[in-house]
């Protein structure tokens, strides 16, 4: 007993001392700058096709290598700030839209000078350009339509949504191909905050007052959609009880036939693969206007990288360069933010959805999303809390309305 | 003595049980083998067309060998620094006297009683000015003590009669003989236990290998797994394929430890 | 062997192994070697713990005396972290939460651990065997766990509702009824762990002296008896062990109320570590959540303080 101790002691020391030298090597090698890159757009599946962009930014700047770091999302900003907080970040990382404005009022982001405006989007562009100077560059964008199951469409004899739909016309359908008995569902629409900020505006309203300090949406607008939004619940989609709400619950609900209309986002197309009904995407309805919600992905460079020039090459390679298109498009990898439209005519006959022109006709009505200040999160929090709880029934739209708008006030800073 | 019907109820109770205990493994492993399968559908006990290929995928989407691998160094070697430091610690604070003792050993508990999440900051900060970040041993370091080993061995030396120790001083022992020739023998069911719990929550750390380990090649099991859950959608059957492999170590390991585990009392020296 | 001669031992006096001399002023020289040997067996697991652990909680008490998110200065605010907390709802409401969890979870867990470890203690045909099935949870991740949990408390369609309405009763709401949602992080929670307290005081049943069960046997004592007199006490060095581990553990829940409830529906089962989670890395309030890990911490102090003074009452060491 005692010797196979001393032995098992003296094999885990050893082993830990050899296993001190054990790391992969950093910095740069003879002349060579390195880049390192920290990631969340290739998890899930296209970490390959991140390879290949970094493969053709390498043979095509030979004096550059770059390290990638993928993370899943959910953890990548818990690493993000551990990085930050002991100066261990990387020299370009991912950021999205929501959490952009935070990093670079913490000013960890390093302005870019001669940036190619022209080869961007310009609304997704500007989202991360503060006092005029830019900060991130966007690598891909996405926006939220309305998906529709054609057979069931044609089942119940309902004609497809059109670009003109209304609220009311989505109600209308949403009703007749909602058959409880057979678990047909007519309309899923997510009980959260990125979805009511979006119906606040189709209402005719605003979730904040033009100076960005009080909540606006204790109106008819706001109220008119937390109805709309949590009045689904229940009637027309299953309750959360049901697991509406949870992961995946309502793709597999469209992927197996029983969903007649779905509002997500365009990361869908990919995802959803060979579907054994027809099936197509339309501009989500709005009620007195439309507004489309639009999210995107940005690369940012750390305002401590060592080589700023290479990091900044390699961020404006993988934002607009031709062959990160090519490689985007042929892998079905989200819709890069590139102005051009001729790069991207391969992305609207791409296969299913027909539809495709949906997502940049979505473009002409976007959703401005609110400056939620320090407290984003707890405010979009707070917000999903309360459409939940008129859902599920426990509180009337009448009072939770005006108490949530309170707490988002005080929440401003 | 026993009544017969007793036991049958007890036999029926115990066995009910398992099925319900083994139900989510059950499923696990289903689902692993049905390629597409979804964990959020009700699950179907018999796969439409069974088939191997999440496990190939497995080690197609994560390079799940050297992960493996990984996990295993980091573990093993944890758990093996866990069962010498916290034993000899137990035995300074169940056989040895001195001033403070109480107070020290209060203050091993209390290194359990703080949530990891608020020391990670810190701990990251600490690591990077010893040059450990992406290391193995920036992974182990922070786990070769173990405040639950020191207190599972120190409640079990506890019970080992003084009368031993006592014996082997006449003979002229010091303390280091009497830990190694007759205390430790004796609690070799805790040290079983230990290696188990060490071990496993060692294999099953997620935050921290997460942090400290930078490079896919050195990740762990926990963190490459996690990387299966995208942000729009996840591949269950390779995510439960993984948790399938995930698994059986450990409990390769528990049923190895049962048998130090549950020993019979002969070994106990006890009249 | 009577019981009588079972007492708690008393660990006081002696620096020599097995010794029980009253203490004696001993030489400088015999009193440096046995601090040296006392070193030499603490050490290994002292420094690393001083190292790792004790240092960022240091590092994390300093900075709840500060606002921080983590990325830019820390500005200091002294005492003002904890004035807020204490008379904050919302923190009252999660220490509300996380006291419920560990009183419907550690007697669940403890009985059910015991009767199981009792059972496959006995000579039960296939015993070990069973011993393994009953681990499997204990090494399952919470992922899965949760996952299961969910779908066998869905309150339409799940497994449980389903028994329920056998016997004529409408099952509730579970993890969708705010009423529901801790029992049902309790349920599943308690059913992980079973394994882990089986372990533990199986480990323990195998020191218990057989010859105390033959003369109880012969005494006339039924099972009941036997279980209150001799197994209970004879356990109570592994029981309280489980005891302050549970505890400690307890008050720390995070992991599945992550990933079964996320805290909801309403904050309703919303727990004292989740708040320190989101204001660490979602709300970038560092320095408060700092300050809520120390309260925290003093209340398990506390607790664990409680529980040691009362061992020498409760504890049998043979």
């Amino acid at each position: 007993m005692k010797k196979t101790l001393v032995a098992a002691v003296a094999v885990a020391s050893l082993a830990a001392v050899g296993l001190a030298g054990c790391s992969s090597s950093g910095g740069s090698s003879g002349g060579k700058a390195t880049v390192t890159y920290s990631d969340f757009i290739s998890n899930g599946g296209n970490e390959k096709n991140l390879q290949t962009i970094v493969d053709a930014f390498e043979k095509a700047n030979p004096d550059i290598t770059v390290k990638v770091t993928t993370t899943d999302y959910a953890n990548y900003f818990t690493k993000l700030q551990t990085d930050l907080s002991a100066g261990t970040q990387a020299d370009v990382f991912d950021v999205d839209a929501g959490s952009y404005a935070t990093y670079q009022s913490d000013g960890v982001l390093a302005p870019l000078d001669g940036v190619d405006s022209s080869k961007y989007r310009t609304s997704v562009l500007d989202t991360y350009k503060t006092d005029g100077k830019q900060y991130g560059l966007p690598t891909s964008f996405s926006n939220v339509v309305l998906f529709y199951n054609k057979d069931l469409f044609d089942k119940a004899g309902v004609s497809y949504p059109t670009k003109d739909w209304t609220w009311a016309d989505e109600k209308a359908a949403a009703e007749k191909l909602t058959d409880k008995a057979a678990g047909v569902w007519g309309d899923y629409q997510p009980v959260t905050y990125n979805e009511y900020y979006k119906a606040v505006q189709q209402a005719g309203g605003q979730l904040l007052s033009k100076d960005g300090k009080k909540a606006a949406f204790d109106d008819e607008a706001g109220k008119t959609a937390a109805d709309w939004i949590s009045g689904k619940s229940g009637t027309v989609m299953p309750t959360a009880a049901d697991g509406a709400g949870t992961a995946d619950f309502d793709t597999n609900l469209f992927k197996s036939g029983k969903l007649a209309m779905w509002h997500t986002g365009i990361w869908m197309f990919s995802t959803l693969g060979k579907l054994p009904f027809g099936w197509d995407v339309q501009v989500e309805p709005g009620d007195t206007q439309k507004a489309s919600a639009t999210f995107s992905n940005a690369v940012a460079v750390s305002k401590d990288a060592k080589n700023k020039a290479a990091a900044q090459k390699w961020a404006e390679y993988l934002s607009s360069s031709k062959e990160m298109v090519d490689v985007r498009l042929k892998a079905g990898w989200e819709l890069p933010a590139t102005s051009d439209d001729a790069l991207l005519k391969p992305y609207l006959t791409a296969g299913d959805p027909a539809n495709r022109q949906a997502v940049f006709d979505s473009l002409e009505k976007v959703a401005v999303a609110p400056q939620l200040g320090a407290n984003s999160q707890k405010i979009q929090d707070d917000v999903t809390n309360a459409l939940g709880e008129i859902a599920a029934g426990r509180q009337k739209t009448a009072d939770a309305v005006p108490t949530t708008a309170d707490q988002v006030t005080s929440l401003l800073k | 003595m026993r009544k017969p019907a007793g036991k049958a109820v007890l036999y029926l109770a115990v066995i009910v049980g398992a099925l319900v205990m083994i139900f989510p493994f059950v499923w696990t492993v289903i689902t692993s083998i049905s390629p597409g399968a979804s964990l959020t559908t009700t699950p179907k006990l018999i796969p439409d067309n069974p088939s191997l290929a999440p496990y190939l995928q497995l080690f197609d989407r994560v390079p799940f060998a050297q992960v493996i691998v990984n996990s295993l160094i980091i573990a093993v070697v944890s758990t093996l620094f866990q069962l010498v430091t916290s034993a000899m610690a137990a035995y300074a604070f169940a056989r040895m006297p001195f001033r403070g003792r109480g107070a020290i050993f209060l203050l091993y508990l209390a290194t359990m009683m703080i949530p990891f999440q608020v020391l990670i900051v810190p701990l990251f900060v600490e690591m990077k000015s010893l040059g450990l970040i992406n290391t193995y041993l920036g992974a182990i370091l922070p786990t070769i003590a173990s405040a639950f080993g020191v207190f599972l061995l120190r409640q079990a030396i506890g019970t080992v009669p003084y009368e031993l120790d006592q014996a082997a001083t006449l003979d002229g022992a010091g303390h280091f003989r009497v830990f190694f020739q007759i205390v430790l023998p004796l609690v070799r069911p805790a040290l079983a236990t230990l290696a188990v719990f060490g071990f496993l929550n060692t294999w099953n750390s997620f935050l921290w290998p997460l942090i400290i380990l930078r490079d896919p090649l050195m990740q762990t099991l926990p963190v490459a797994l996690s990387s299966l859950q995208g942000q729009y959608s996840t591949q269950w059957d390779v995510l439960m394929a993984g948790s399938v492999v995930s698994i059986l170590p450990m409990f390769a390991l528990y049923v190895f430890a049962q048998k130090y585990i549950v020993q019979g009392v002969a070994g106990t020296g006890l009249k | 062997m009577a019981l009588s001669a079972i007492r708690p031992q008393t660990l006081e006096s002696g620096s020599r192994p097995g010794g029980s001399r009253p203490a004696r002023k001993r030489p400088a020289k015999r009193r440096l070697a046995y601090a040296a040997t006392v070193a030499v067996f603490l050490l290994p697991s002292l420094i690393p713990l001083l190292a790792f652990v004790i240092g960022p909680m240091i590092s994390a008490a300093w900075t709840s005396l500060h606002e921080w998110n983590l990325i830019g200065d820390m500005k200091w605010v002294g005492l003002d972290n904890y004035r807020f907390l204490v008379t904050d709802p919302a923190t009252q409401q999660a220490f509300l939460h996380t006291v419920y969890y560990i009183v419907g979870y550690l007697p669940l867990v403890y009985v059910g651990g015991l009767g199981l470890a009792l059972a496959l203690n006995s000579k039960l045909k296939g015993r070990a065997f069973l011993r393994g099935i009953y681990f499997l949870p204990v090494v399952t991740s919470w992922v899965v766990v949760a996952l299961v949990w969910r779908w066998l408390l869905n309150p339409s369609v799940g497994v449980v509702n389903y028994v329920l309405s056998v016997v004529g009763i409408h099952g509730p709401g579970w993890w969708s009824d705010p009423a529901w949602s801790m029992p049902s992080i309790i349920l599943a929670s308690a059913w992980k762990d079973l394994g882990f307290v089986m372990v533990i005081l199986l480990a323990g049943l195998q020191t218990i002296n057989q010859d105390l069960y033959e003369a109880a046997e012969i005494d006339g004592a039924g099972w009941w008896r036997r279980l209150v007199s001799i197994t209970l006490p004879m356990l109570s060095p592994s029981t309280f062990f489980v005891i302050v581990l549970s505890l400690i553990n307890g008050f720390q829940v995070f992991d599945q109320v992550y990933v079964m409830t996320g805290g909801g529906p309403n904050n309703s089962s919303r727990v004292v570590v989740q708040q320190v989670y989101d204001l660490t890395f979602r709300y970038g309030q560092a320095g408060m959540a700092s300050a809520l890990s120390w309260l925290l911490f003093l209340v398990i102090l506390v607790v664990t303080l409680v529980q040691f003074y009362g061992q020498k009452k409760w504890v049998n060491y043979a």
